[in-house]
């Protein structure tokens, strides 16, 4: 059955590396994510680029 | 089919200056959006926020202390309430303005999750393209915003959804068949934070958690929506025909950057007050909503169970699976969105239990905590490294050129549900079947002439007297497109109106 609703999947997340089984994983309990990594030549040099210290400094006021 | 919409109340900074005024700062926000001189417009009759669902009034609510002092505050600065508001109603139908030293964006009604989406995306680039403009403004890049819940020292700030519901469905009967569905919802649509906090208090460091809005969530049951935050709040402020409607405002949500998560979020919420309405809603009650919906953010392996009124343990997947299979049961087949959110929401389930991976890119807790991961590896670092909780920040960023989640949008790694093409028309244009599409017809079409306007009522100035236009109970789509079709060709509001009055009559 075809649902308009349905999203277009662009690209899926990533080739998966390789991973070391979490404790948590074994006894068939719920799964990390596969953790294979953002697009190192963009995303990865945007992270490194944002400052340690932003959320440090980073106040509101309460809202609702 | 229900009408529902979403608030969200952006974070904001600026950083070319040592200490930030949020009022005037979110003032000049809104204002930097605007073509023309602001003019006061909004109509704040129909707002109340001291009504009580639970059918009582109160007398005061906790943040009142908290508000007069920022009013004798904000008594000294050179402009009044309604100016630091700054209350906008765009040609789409939304609200944008100054809530609490926030700039907010409240969609336009929806009956649709494809036009909830769409308009929720336009959101982000009306208060984007302010930003802009008030950086144009200010020489440089200093005013950013996020779509995000919390700062990260015990301030948190609000993305709420809404519904249209029937004063007929008893409250006790939404608050039971609700909370069990909100306090476990999280795993869904949950926006994923480093660390723990709590209200007015520090944070602590080192564990990821699924939800932004779970640390500040304080009671089951309230009116309250700043301090003392309810899981269930009872507002009673309908934006609507009293006798008739209630609108449900939920508070506990976190801000979403996933369109699937979003579209989740409100799709499974209708579905379940179709239960609660058709009487069929499971019969789950907890013993402690309030520290199960903390202990089930703070547990992202999902191995964690809360205790049930009967004794009986069940985790946050347990008590979802037990809404998803009622909703199933009771509303295959009721229409395509329906089966769509249906399909979905049980798949998702599914992946939470057996293959997350699959969801990164469509929930934001699993995408977060897969993108932080993978840069922990990167560099070395553990969950307590102060580095997250900014990461974190920068993933809620609505500049494309900085936003993390944005970055990964760009680079094709996330479901989109939504096109560019269509969240251009809701920059323009309100959904075509409710009154939020009509609302912004209204300010397209005959901007000088409205006198004052809100949710529910807009008042036109013209000759000598006034005309109101009630829109309390205009909620039918097709009586909406009639209406529209008036408002769009007619030569006046006032003669829109008379047309409009007279085909009511004759019809009745």
């Amino acid at each position: 059955m075809t649902h308009s609703m349905m999203p277009e999947r662009r690209e899926g997340p990533v080739d998966p590396m390789p991973k070391s089984p979490h404790p948590l994983e074994e006894g068939g309990g719920p799964r990390r994510p596969e953790t294979g990594s953002p697009d190192k030549d963009s995303l990865m040099k945007r992270m490194r680029k944002v400052d340690p210290k932003q959320a440090e400094r980073y106040r509101q006021r309460t809202g609702e | 089919m229900r009408l529902f919409g979403i608030e969200t109340e952006y974070g904001i900074t600026r950083d070319d200056i040592p200490e930030m005024d949020p009022v005037v700062e979110s003032m000049e926000l809104v204002r930097a959006y605007l073509e023309a001189s602001f003019e006061r417009r909004w109509d704040y009759a129909g707002e109340d926020p001291h009504e009580d669902a639970r059918g009582f009034r109160v007398s005061g609510l906790q943040q009142d202390r908290e508000e007069d002092e920022f009013a004798k505050v904000d008594a000294h600065r050179p402009f009044s309430f309604h100016d630091m508001k700054s209350d906008l109603v765009l040609p789409n139908g939304a609200r944008f303005y100054n809530d609490h030293t926030h700039p907010e964006y409240s969609t336009p009604e929806c009956r649709t999750i494809r036009d909830l989406l769409a308009q929720d995306r336009a959101g982000e680039r009306i208060v984007l393209r302010a930003a802009q403009r008030r950086n144009q403004t200010l020489g440089g890049g200093h005013i950013r915003l996020y779509k995000n819940n919390t700062d990260f020292h015990g301030h948190s700030y609000g993305c709420h959804d809404n519904y249209l519901v029937s004063r007929a469905v008893p409250f006790p009967a939404l608050v039971a068949g609700l909370v069990p569905f909100l306090v476990s919802r999280q795993i869904i649509a949950g926006a994923g934070k480093v660390g723990t906090e709590a209200q007015e208090s520090g944070h602590v460091p080192g564990r990821y958690q699924l939800s932004q809005r779970a640390d500040f969530m304080e009671a089951e049951l309230g009116v309250d929506t700043m301090h003392n935050r309810p899981i269930f709040n009872t507002r009673d402020e309908p934006h609507a025909d009293r006798r008739k409607y209630r609108r449900l405002h939920l508070i506990i949500g976190d801000a979403n950057m996933c369109e699937y998560a979003t579209a989740l979020k409100v799709g499974t919420t209708r579905l379940v007050l179709n239960l609660i309405e058709r009487g069929v809603a499971p019969d789950v009650e907890l013993d402690q909503p309030v520290t199960a919906v903390k202990q089930l953010s703070r547990d992202p392996d999902l191995k964690a169970v809360v205790r049930l009124k009967n004794g009986r343990r069940l985790s946050a997947l347990e008590l979802q699976e037990c809404y998803c299979e009622a909703a199933r049961r009771e509303l295959a087949g009721s229409d395509e969105e329906s089966e769509w959110l249906l399909n979905e929401w049980s798949d998702t389930l599914r992946l939470l239990s057996q293959d997350r991976s699959q969801l990164v890119g469509k929930l934001d807790w699993v995408t977060k905590q897969w993108l932080l991961e993978t840069f922990m590896r990167e560099e070395r670092i553990g969950w307590d490294d102060p580095w997250l909780a900014s990461l974190d920040l920068e993933y809620h960023n609505v500049n494309p050129e900085q936003g993390l989640y944005l970055g990964l949008e760009a680079d094709g790694k996330v479901w989109r549900m939504t096109t560019d093409e269509a969240i251009d028309e809701a920059l323009r244009n309100g959904p075509s079947d409710t009154r939020g599409g009509l609302r912004g017809l209204c300010v397209q079409r005959f901007p000088d002439q409205i006198k004052s306007i809100q949710w529910e009522r807009i008042q036109f100035a013209g000759g000598l007297r006034t005309h109101d236009f009630d829109m309390g109970d205009l909620f039918n789509p097709q009586e909406v497109r009639r209406c529209m079709d008036v408002f769009q060709y007619a030569h006046s509001p006032a003669d829109a109106l008379a047309t409009w009055n007279h085909r009511k009559d004759m019809e009745t």
